[in-house]
């Protein structure tokens, strides 16, 4: 790694308007320097993941370079594909590359803590080139978890849970968010919006404060960026039987119709709001924070009706809390909604998930695994419905960007 | 700096409703207090746009809290001294669920979810729920 410690320091004291921020050691990387062959479809695997303990967990490859560079690159693997956020973050314990680290509008380091539902992940927000299959983005604001120039979290940031900031916590290398946002946070966090919990500015590793953020300084949907197939992507995953199957490989192709092989045509389009939300009719009920989502384990929802994993027996067993249990298969059905009044009726299977991962250990892959909001029988207690991976398996999923213009509609919109 | 400050010690769930102004206080938040049958609702505006609600039982203890909007809220201040219990459990969960957390306890019953750009979530004790009152109205 070249020059370190002068580049943190100098990101430190705030002096330059870039800082440098790297991460030590790591395994798994690899330099390249030959470009990858010009396509726009990559590879993406549902395997356990870096932890040997994912399940129904999307991953794919991705490589970063420091931005203009085509020889200080590195490629990684395991970067989970996520289209219920937005931007690239890697975990700094995997990162060799020293990337720039971006500062706030009064000049000090930008750093992130971003929420997610079991914990937060904190870091300061660099740029690199980010290259996938034949696409590249150049000079895309990215985030880098858990690196050592920033270990003190302010205690907003803390005040949001349990900290994600190694690989272990985190359940991957690094995520790559293509949801249907061109930004992560977008107007909420955009001047004049300095408490908006996301963005601090850093004078130094533990002198932290809130700050607004112009949407381009945002951590950014690569997609968004790239010169051509800007407009959406579209993940495909060939169907799965019950109960489920070891690994999975399937393809994720970035455009919509810009290409002989992104062509959008007998998918139903379903609008999205500004939320990235639809609405979905179960049970008789309208949920109208409901998602379709690859980041999702599972498919998530209420029913009274169905039995909940009992909580573990003796302390120490895995534990199913949080799933369903019937004691057979159960086929249900739900229709989603979206802002266009477009609407399609979808049968899935539930099953039972501690037979399910005790009879297969081995299986990554369990297309009828779901859970629960609350495990109290007869409750509907959330207004949401999310259709998680196994929502994928077997179909071609498309997600397009936010005023984006395809064949068949204008994002914000997902179509299957 | 501001970011060292400590929150104050003043709480939400399982205390006094009138530690409820401590927390619009706290969270630089604006109030809209609504009654129903049972109990009290304060809802509070929050800076980042999201929405915390408080539930305050007639005896004026807080027995519930729920959040909707595009940022988690202050949940130490939101839990109060449940919120290291929040952490314990949450932290055990490891490996990626990252949009799902549900924890239940005797005491102490979350769920949180959502993505980003759109979280909710809800704690309650359960058994500080008023009579007549189900978990699916904490919303």
């Amino acid at each position: 790694m070249r020059g370190v410690a002068h580049m943190v320091a100098a990101g430190l004291i705030g002096v330059s308007s870039l800082s440098f921020v790297s991460c030590g050691g790591g395994g798994g990387a690899g330099v390249v320097s030959a470009p990858p062959p010009p396509t726009n479809m990559v590879s993406v695997i549902v395997d356990a993941g870096p932890n040997n303990n994912s399940v129904n967990t999307l991953f794919t490859t991705v490589t970063v370079c420091v931005p203009g560079s085509t020889t200080d690159c590195q490629t990684i693997d395991h970067i989970q594909v996520d289209t219920g956020s937005h931007g690239l973050r890697l975990l700094a314990p995997v990162l060799t590359l020293s990337l720039p680290v971006t500062t706030a509008s009064d000049g000090n380091s930008l750093v992130e803590c971003t929420q997610f539902v079991d914990g937060y992940s904190w870091g300061p927000i660099a740029l690199a080139d980010i290259q996938i299959a034949g696409e590249t983005a150049s000079s895309v604001p990215i985030q880098v978890i858990g690196s050592p120039a920033f270990t003190t979290v302010p205690a907003n940031c803390s005040a949001t849970g349990t900290a994600e900031d190694t690989v272990a916590d985190f359940g991957a290398n690094g995520i790559l968010g293509i949801g249907v946002f061109e930004q992560d946070c977008g107007s909420f966090c955009a001047p004049p919006n300095s408490a908006n919990t996301f963005y601090y500015s850093c004078a130094a590793a533990s002198v932290c404060a809130e700050t607004a953020v112009p949407l381009d300084s945002q951590v950014l949907n690569p997609i968004a960026l790239f010169p051509t197939d800007n407009d959406g992507s579209i993940l495909e995953l060939p169907s799965v039987t019950a109960p489920g199957a070891t690994t999975l490989t399937g393809s994720l192709i970035f455009g919509i119709d810009t290409q002989s092989n992104n062509a959008s045509g007998s998918e139903t389009v379903l609008g999205l709001d500004l939320s990235g939300d639809l609405t979905t009719v179960f049970n008789a009920l309208s949920l109208t924070q409901s998602f379709v989502d690859s980041g999702t384990n599972g498919i998530y929802f209420d029913d009274g009706n169905l039995t909940p994993c009992p909580p573990p027996t003796n302390p120490g067993d895995p534990s199913f809390l949080g799933f369903y249990c019937p004691a057979s298969a159960q086929t249900l059905t739900a229709t989603l909604t979206g802002n266009n009044n477009a609407s399609v009726t979808e049968m899935f299977t539930v099953d039972n998930a501690q037979t399910l991962a005790t009879g297969n250990p081995t299986f990554t892959v369990l297309p009828t695994l779901a859970g629960t909001y609350s495990t109290i029988t007869n409750s509907n207690t959330s207004n949401t419905f999310d259709w998680g991976l196994p929502f994928y398996y077997g179909r071609r999923v498309i997600t397009a960007i936010e005023n984006q213009r395809t064949a068949v509609g204008t994002g914000p919109y997902v179509a299957f | 700096m501001m970011a060292l400050v400590p929150p104050f010690a003043c709480a939400a769930l399982g205390e006094p409703e009138s530690s409820v102004a401590g927390d619009v206080q706290q969270l630089k938040g604006s109030i809209k207090s609504t009654v129903r049958s049972n109990y009290r609702v304060h809802e509070i505006q929050l800076p980042s746009g999201t929405v915390l609600r408080e539930f305050a039982a007639v005896n004026g203890n807080v027995f519930a809290v729920a959040w909707s909007g595009p940022a988690i809220p202050d949940l130490r201040q939101a839990l109060g001294r449940y919120f290291d219990v929040y952490v314990k459990a949450a932290h055990e969960k490891q490996g990626g669920h990252h949009r799902h957390l549900l924890i239940e306890q005797s005491e102490f019953v979350m769920h949180s979810s959502g993505h980003m750009r759109a979280f909710s979530g809800r704690a309650y004790l359960p058994q500080a729920l008023p009579p007549g009152t189900s978990a699916g109205e904490i919303r």
